[in-house]
């Protein structure tokens, strides 16, 4: 395993995370660091417990054993509530959403914009949702903030995902494969945004299968199998294949790479 | 671009990303959200009727008013054999009937658009309605309204406790509570009705039942609970949770809403406005017959569904609850005016609740 080389400035860090469910552990012992300004790319093969890694992250899974630190500061019990104190978003793999309610209650679903009586100012809403739709999610097809999510096509609705997590993103956004249902456009707009936001001080997670994706927009690369980190390395380290290699055929998979036989 | 790690690509990588990655490709889109926003009042209104559309209430609402029509008309055709505009009648029908049920049907749908149900809705109704006229008998009536109140409140709270805590379907939960205050009601008050007589003055006549001629005092009640229902379950963020927890519990949780608590909150909410049902129902009777309100239950159910609430949770609106009551109550009472036998109002009564079920289930997938 190559030890990464010193982090600008860590925001997150996990130590010795485990994950079991009843009998079957599903995280081994995984410790690794977000730092500021930083795109990490989280990579393994289908069941390897990246999901997993980004709930327990995100705080809406409890973690059975490790340590959760930000900005250096140790906090037990980590839960959703915390998490969005600190900054974390997170797109969900199955996008989190409500198909009976609208793009914009979905978007601002626990966080609505209201008076003092707590009545929702919609128009305002509505405003905000076709203002980040229109901007930063470029997605086809969508006709008005109204619509109800249930009624869009997989890709518009992980656009909603994208425009939520994108619109309260402050810390930190981990994004759960992303651009599973994206076209072509769209999953370049939205790298191309992460690289951006780098620049405005937010890090982010991308849990993606498109190693040439991965490959292309993070700083650093993190690889899991099995439950157990087998990688965490810097861009200039590797390259498309050894990440392959890892992926594919896990830590024997990086050893033969390494010594030219993959 | 302002990075500097940019490597020359290799050959695999170069037909992954052959834009070069940069914000422009974001501005390359050739039709804006923002190109369809209503901008006249003209446009909103479309764009309102666009998006209600499926969602319950319009259909219904159009169905009712094409009966209400022809009730109308056969009622000026025909005023003697069908007296459907006779002031005793619209007074009766649309100040008392359709008020009571509309109110429990509200209460139904907010709890289902929270994805649950109350089963002990007829129970809780008759139990508080008997400490209501018990208590306004021994020291008052303000101290029965406020011993109603938590007593229908406190009955829906436990419900709801049971069904947050043990994670059992409120159906079976709420089914055996039914029983159990069905049960209880008989042992606090014996099988004779309780009265309610000496505790009942001018004031909480006029409060609860007050006869103003054309219309009485229920119906200001429906209007009050349905304009601050309205902004409740449509406009407040409260009641925005009650729908995401209804129509996706994992997701309202993945964004920090917590769904045990929402759950509870729509249980209160349902135990407080049947609690005030049973008041409006004590105070016109007089009186309350332990194990006589068990029917409101299914006809609660009933109302919501027909006002386009869904059995799954996550969908219905106030309006639509208040309809679907409306629609129940007046074909009922058409037939009664018609002089159908008993058996024909169960009889119609039941296809409307499975027309209106089927309708509204096509409609939902009309909705967008
Ligand atoms: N709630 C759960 N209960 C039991 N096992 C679970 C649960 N959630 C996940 N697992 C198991 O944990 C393992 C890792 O799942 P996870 O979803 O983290 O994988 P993943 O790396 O995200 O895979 P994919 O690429 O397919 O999304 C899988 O074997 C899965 O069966
Ligand atoms: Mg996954």
């Amino acid at each position: 395993m190559t030890e990464t080389t010193a982090i600008t400035e860590e925001l997150l860090r996990v130590e010795g995370v485990t994950k079991r469910y009843g009998a079957n552990t599903v995280l081994d012992d995984v410790s690794f660091t977000i730092g500021r300004n930083e795109v990490v790319g989280l990579l393994g093969d289908n069941g390897a417990g990246k999901s997993t890694l980004v709930k327990i992250m995100s705080g809406v899974v409890p973690m059975t054993q490790g340590a959760y630190f930000w900005e250096g500061t140790r906090y037990d019990g980590i839960d959703r509530q915390k998490t969005e104190e600190l900054g974390v978003e997170t797109i969900f793999q199955d996008s989190a959403l409500v198909p009976q309610m609208s793009i914009t209650r979905n978007i601002f679903m626990g966080r609505e914009i209201t008076n003092p009586l707590g009545l929702m100012k919609m128009r305002e809403m509505d405003r905000i949702t076709t203002e980040i739709l229109d901007t930063v999610v470029t997605i086809e097809g969508i006709k008005s903030a109204k619509q109800l999510v249930g009624s869009l096509s997989g890709g518009q609705a992980q656009a909603v995902a994208i425009a939520r997590a994108v619109h309260f993103k402050r810390s930190l956004l981990i994004l759960d494969e992303p651009t599973s249902a994206l076209a072509v456009r769209a999953t370049e707009a939205l790298l191309a945004y992460l690289r951006q936001l780098k620049g405005e001080g937010v890090s982010s997670v991308l849990v993606t299968h498109n190693l040439h994706h991965a490959y292309e927009v993070c700083d650093r690369h993190i690889v899991m199998n099995h439950g157990r980190k087998i990688l965490d390395v810097r861009r200039e380290e590797t390259s498309v294949e050894e990440l392959t290699a890892a992926v594919v055929e896990g830590a024997v998979g990086v050893e033969r790479f390494r010594a030219g036989t993959f | 671009m302002p990075d500097t790690h940019e490597a020359p690509p290799t050959e695999r990588e170069q037909h992954v990303l052959t834009a070069p990655v940069s914000t422009t490709s974001i501005a390359t889109r050739s039709r804006t959200l923002s190109d369809s926003v209503p901008t006249t009042f003209g446009e909103r209104v479309r764009d309102s009727i666009r998006y209600t559309r499926g969602r319950g209430a319009l259909e219904i609402g159009i169905i009712f008013l094409a009966v209400l029509i022809g009730f109308i008309i056969a009622g000026l055709v025909a005023p003697n054999d069908f007296p459907f505009l006779a002031p005793s009648n619209l007074s009766g029908v649309i100040s008392q009937s359709i008020p009571v049920l509309a109110l429990l049907g509200i209460a139904a749908g907010i709890l289902m658009i929270a994805g649950e149900f109350d089963l002990s809705l007829g129970a809780n109704l008759g139990f508080s309605a008997i400490v209501f006229i018990r208590v306004s008998e021994e020291i008052g009536w303000g101290w029965g309204v406020a011993a109603a109140l938590g007593s229908g409140i406190g009955i829906a709270l436990v419900n709801g406790l049971i069904v947050v805590v043990t994670k059992i379907p409120s159906f079976i939960a709420t089914l055996g509570m039914g029983f159990f205050w069905v049960g209880a009601s008989f042992f606090v008050n014996g099988t004779a009705p309780a009265i309610l007589s000496g505790a009942k003055d001018d004031v909480l006549t006029t409060l609860f039942v007050g006869d103003f001629g054309v219309f009485r005092m229920q119906l200001v009640w429906l209007l009050i609970m349905g304009v601050v229902g309205w902004l409740f379950l449509h406009r407040h963020k409260l009641g925005n949770h009650i729908f995401a927890v209804g129509g996706n519990a994992q997701a309202a949780k993945a964004i920090s809403i917590n769904p045990g608590r929402v759950k509870l909150l729509a249980f209160g909410i349902f135990g407080g406005l049947v609690a005030f049902a049973a008041i409006l129902i004590a105070v016109r009777t007089n009186s309350m017959q332990p194990g006589s309100t068990v029917d409101y239950t299914l006809m609660a159910i009933a109302a919501a569904v027909v006002g386009g609430t869904s059995l799954l949770g996550g969908r219905g609106s106030i309006i639509g609850m208040i309809i679907g009551a409306a629609l129940i109550r007046i074909i009922e009472n058409g037939l009664i005016l018609a002089k159908a036998p008993g058996f024909y109002i169960q009889l119609f009564v039941g296809l409307i609740i499975v027309v209106a079920a089927i309708f509204n289930k096509l409609m939902e997938g009309k909705a967008s």
